[in-house]
């Protein structure tokens, strides 16, 4: 699924976020970084409708997002919070479920097709047989994957994952950017994650964008655009990229 | 797992439902007039006979003062519970019921301002309706921004309520004293004034409004999420939560509106019930009904047979809830989290 | 005569006359020795020696006040006497114009209360809280009277009041008629036995199911409240309520219902008790031996207590009091208390009370 923007504009108190133009290509993790309050989270909750309402136009496929309804919108783009805001202590697959939300009707309960379409998607993410368990007795990790599992549950082709390495130790950190890459190269969904760790990203990322206050300031792949002068005008600090092992380091 | 509702729970469900019903039919022989158990069936058998030649006090106390009194109390505590346990899951907030969100004495206000100023012949239900949704309006508005926050909901909830309180307090001042009386005798909290006439109108209202919340019972998992993240699973969430809140809003105006203000049913039912069977609310909401329904019908059948005159029923369901949510409390070690 | 005969005789006839006018106006300069009382709170007070300025919020002792023939010191009054009460301005017509000094349910106005200077002040004793704080901010004795429906309560009172207004002539003249009344209806009833009187069941205060458990006016009248005996449910006050199934468990000869109230206003009404269906067995609904009393209203007006009495009596044994007529007793008995001509009919106007008997 291709993903375009155009002209996205969202205000609060007052902060401005403003895209004139992005694409995000399918089949590829896309990895959004930039300092704090660069509108990162921002962009990620208008393109999911968890902010109502943005100014602008957000295609998916060619569809614009802000001319269809709820359900057929949360079929094209999911969402996954760095956590959930506040819950009750369901289950975990009784969590999972609440992804079926958009295809079922607003009267109706899941049916034993949507249970098995929320085992599935637990497997996936590697909690296999959890289900039973409370959510609220989670580890972050786990409670991240049970996050991620339900957005697979809810099926779209499109996932949005707002720093999913957050609070997480490195073990967990890996494993849930690894779930990514091989959601976009096993399943060919576009991911598109919200990250401050500027390792993580150029690591498991096909594409970057960098932002900062509000503006997208690059974007393209890390070895085209990953320059020392772009990163001390995002960052406003001097660092080094340095390439040691096959990978790519930020010294400070 | 509980990814549907498997055997174990379909029987708990079924369970559930006839309790109130078991206990309606037990409670038909209690009352201050001694009527023996071969009598009580002989009557029911019987009929409801019309016509006053053969009326014979066993028909009239069984079809005309228990039947509709346990029925009330059967539908009233179903309403206030499951109106209590949708609103939890709607606010995300353990403490919220319709009280705490001033829907109880809206609508006591409502009720209170058609009796006086309209008289009995114009059913308070539908100005008690429409006082409990402006009670709900005004708690949201007032809160604001941080309706999903505990506290700023549950202080909007109390501001509303102390406002009603004070309005109630004016209509009073005006009332004349003969309706003046009545209204305070009303306001205790009371199921003795059940009559079929009131109940014609009452009972199908608050059947609609159960049904309504049973069916949504699932859907009130995914709104207990949260606005934003409901929203990006592709809920309607204006549409929803408004048709959430004036079902519970429309169940406890009938219910108040007949019964006057009885409270603590619609926070600590709920609450039992999550202790019990955990928070998913496809189990949670049928099972507040049914719990709440018996609950009441047992407190009513105290609050009329302990004693030669009625205790009022609000004190009686504090005094049979609170310490059973203790022991529970207690047991469980924690609350529902 | 001689000159200091003739003295003597003008000085004997003078001091004799001056006496004769100073028991003739009492209200003028006329001392007692304190009393000590105890009030229906169980507190014992002080009344001082003069008491010519009269606030009474408790609308019994006002109506006794007006009895006594002192209302002229009434210098304020309740705000349902004043204002709401049918009947207290056929008996009183001057009251309109004194100042209210409280409301219903509602706190004194301290500062008007102040400003008339008052004495004494009566107040309910159900607003026990308000009675103390009455007490310290105004410095006069606070009295909390009421006869919550026993007979001998109410002549205590005119008693007492006698004595605290030096009245006791009036009062003494009152309690005579009164006992008179009632001693003639006792005279015909006294000897029935217990098990041929009417059990009587009192549906009072708006509600069915409201009931005095204290109303002696039916045991005077030969009557047996069905009632007596149970536990208020609001403590202060007569009232009890009942369930529906406990009215039919009694199965009453006879149901009152309080017709102290305009037949608009009335929201328990004879009609309605015959027609409704629950109590459809009851044998007082089949005689249709349903009627309606004055019953309380803000607490007993003792003309109309005495009234009640002889009207209950009536109603109970309708072949032993052939002669009474409400309208004609009513109007003599509110002119022996109050002085005014044809009180009934001008409270009939109001509460259709002459039809009560018509059947």
């Amino acid at each position: 699924m291709r993903v375009r923007v155009k002209n996205l504009a969202f205000a609060y108190d007052d902060f401005r976020l403003e895209v004139g133009s992005l694409d995000f290509a399918d089949g590829r993790v896309t990895a959004i970084v930039g300092p704090n309050g660069a509108g990162k989270s921002t962009f990620l909750k208008c393109a999911a409708s968890v902010l109502p309402a943005p100014r602008g136009s957000l295609f998916v496929d060619g569809k614009d997002l802000t001319d269809l309804r709820g359900r057929e919108r949360a079929r094209l783009v999911g969402y996954v919070p760095q956590e959930p805001s506040f819950t009750f202590n369901y289950t975990v697959l009784d969590f999972v479920l609440t992804g079926r939300a958009a295809f079922l009707a607003a009267f109706s309960s899941p049916s034993a097709h949507d249970v098995s379409l929320a085992e599935d998607a637990l497997y996936y993410v590697g909690l296999n047989g959890q289900g039973g368990r409370l959510f609220l007795e989670l580890s972050s990790g786990e409670r991240r994957l049970v996050l991620i599992a339900r957005a697979l549950a809810q099926g779209p082709d499109v996932l949005l994952l707002d720093e999913p390495t957050s609070f997480l130790d490195p073990r967990h950190e890996v494993e849930t950017m690894s779930l990514c890459r091989r959601l976009a190269e096993e399943k060919g969904k576009t991911v598109i994650v919200t990250l401050h760790n500027l390792e993580m990203a150029v690591r498991y990322s096909d594409a970057m964008v960098f932002m900062k206050g509000g503006r997208v300031v690059a974007s393209g792949a890390p070895s085209e655009i990953l320059r020392e002068p772009l990163l001390r005008e995002v960052y406003e600090i001097d660092m080094k990229i340095v390439e040691c092992a096959g990978q790519t380091f930020f010294v400070k | 797992m509980s990814g549907s509702v498997n055997k174990g729970s379909g029987w708990l469900l079924w369970g559930a439902f006839a309790l109130p019903v078991i206990l309606l039919i037990l409670s038909l022989n209690l009352g201050s007039y001694h009527i023996p158990l071969k009598e009580v069936w002989a009557t029911i058998v019987r009929g409801p006979a019309p016509g006053a030649a053969a009326a014979s006090p066993l028909t009239d106390i069984i079809f005309r003062i228990r039947l509709p009194r346990l029925l009330l109390a059967l539908f009233a505590g179903a309403a206030l519970s499951v109106s209590g346990a949708s609103l939890q899951a709607l606010f995300k907030n353990p403490l919220v019921f319709e009280f705490s969100l001033g829907i109880s004495y809206g609508a006591a206000f409502g009720a209170a301002l058609s009796l006086v100023f309209l008289g009995r012949r114009f059913p308070p239900q539908l100005s008690a309706f429409v006082f409990a949704i402006m009670a709900v309006l005004l708690v949201l508005v007032i809160a604001g921004k941080s309706v999903s926050q505990i506290v700023p909901i549950l202080l909007s909830g109390v501001i509303v309520s102390a406002l009603f309180q004070a309005l109630l307090s004016f209509v009073e001042f005006f009332a004349n004293p003969y309706a003046l009386q009545a209204l305070i005798f009303w306001l205790m909290g009371s199921l003795s004034q059940a009559v079929w006439k009131d109940l014609a109108l009452t009972l199908p209202v608050i059947g609609l409004g159960i049904i309504i919340l049973i069916l949504l019972r699932w859907r009130l998992n995914v709104l207990s999420l949260g606005d934003g993240e409901a929203r990006a699973l592709g809920v309607n969430v204006k549409a929803e939560k408004a048709l959430v809140i004036a079902a519970a809003a429309l169940i406890t105006a009938a219910a108040t509106s007949v019964t006057g203000v009885i409270n603590w049913v619609g926070l600590i039912v709920p609450h039992l019930v999550r202790m019990m069977v955990g928070v998913d609310n496809r189990k949670v909401i049928p099972l507040s009904a049914a719990l709440g329904a018996s609950l009441l019908i047992v407190a009513d059948d105290i609050a009329r047979n302990a004693a030669a005159f009625e205790i009022p029923i609000g004190i009686l369901t504090s005094v049979v809830g609170i310490p059973l949510f203790i022991v529970l409390l207690k047991r469980s070690g924690k609350i529902w989290l | 005569m001689r000159s200091v005969e003739r003295l003597g005789f003008v000085l004997v006839v003078g001091i004799l006359s001056t006496l004769q006018a100073k028991a003739s106006f009492p209200c003028v300069a006329q001392d007692r020795p304190p009393l000590v009382i105890t009030d229906n709170l169980s507190r014992r007070v002080e009344i001082p020696g003069r008491v010519f300025r009269i606030i009474s919020l408790e609308p019994e002792i006002t109506r006794i006040i007006v009895a006594l023939q002192a209302g002229d010191r009434l210098v304020g009054l309740d705000f349902f006497l004043r204002n709401q009460d049918h009947l207290f301005p056929i008996i009183y017509p001057a009251g309109r114009k004194l100042p209210v000094v409280s409301n219903q349910g509602q706190d004194l106005n301290f500062e008007l209360a102040l400003h008339l200077r008052p004495d004494i002040l009566f107040s309910s004793p159900s607003e026990d809280k308000s009675t103390e704080a009455i007490e310290q901010k105004l410095r006069v004795p606070v009295v909390a009277l009421a006869s919550i429906g026993k007979l001998e309560n109410l002549l205590n009172e005119i008693d007492v009041l006698g004595r605290i207004l030096g009245r006791e002539g009036r009062a003494r003249e009152l309690l005579e008629y009164f006992r008179t009344g009632i001693a003639a209806v006792h005279r015909v009833v006294g000897d029935i036995p217990e098990a041929r009187r009417p059990r009587v069941f009192l549906s009072f205060w708006g509600s069915l199911l409201r009931t005095p458990v204290v109303y002696e006016p039916v045991e005077a009248a030969g009557g047996v409240n069905r009632a007596a005996g149970l536990i208020p449910s609001y403590l202060g006050t007569a009232a009890a309520t009942v369930g529906v199934e406990q009215i039919i468990r009694w199965d009453p000869d006879i149901i009152l219902i309080q017709g102290n109230y305009p037949p608009g206003e009335r929201l328990v009404t004879v009609e309605g008790v015959l027609g409704d269906s629950r109590l459809a067995s009851l044998k007082a609904v089949r005689s249709r031996k349903v009627n309606y009393a004055f019953g309380f209203w803000y607490w007993w007006d003792p003309a109309l207590v005495l009234l009640e009495t002889r009207y209950l009596a009536r109603l109970f044994y309708p072949d032993l009091f052939p002669a009474f007529e409400l309208e004609r007793e009513g109007n003599e008995i509110f002119k022996k208390f109050y002085g005014v001509e044809g009180g009934i009919t001008a409270l009939s106007k109001v509460l259709n009370c002459h039809e009560w008997l018509r059947k």
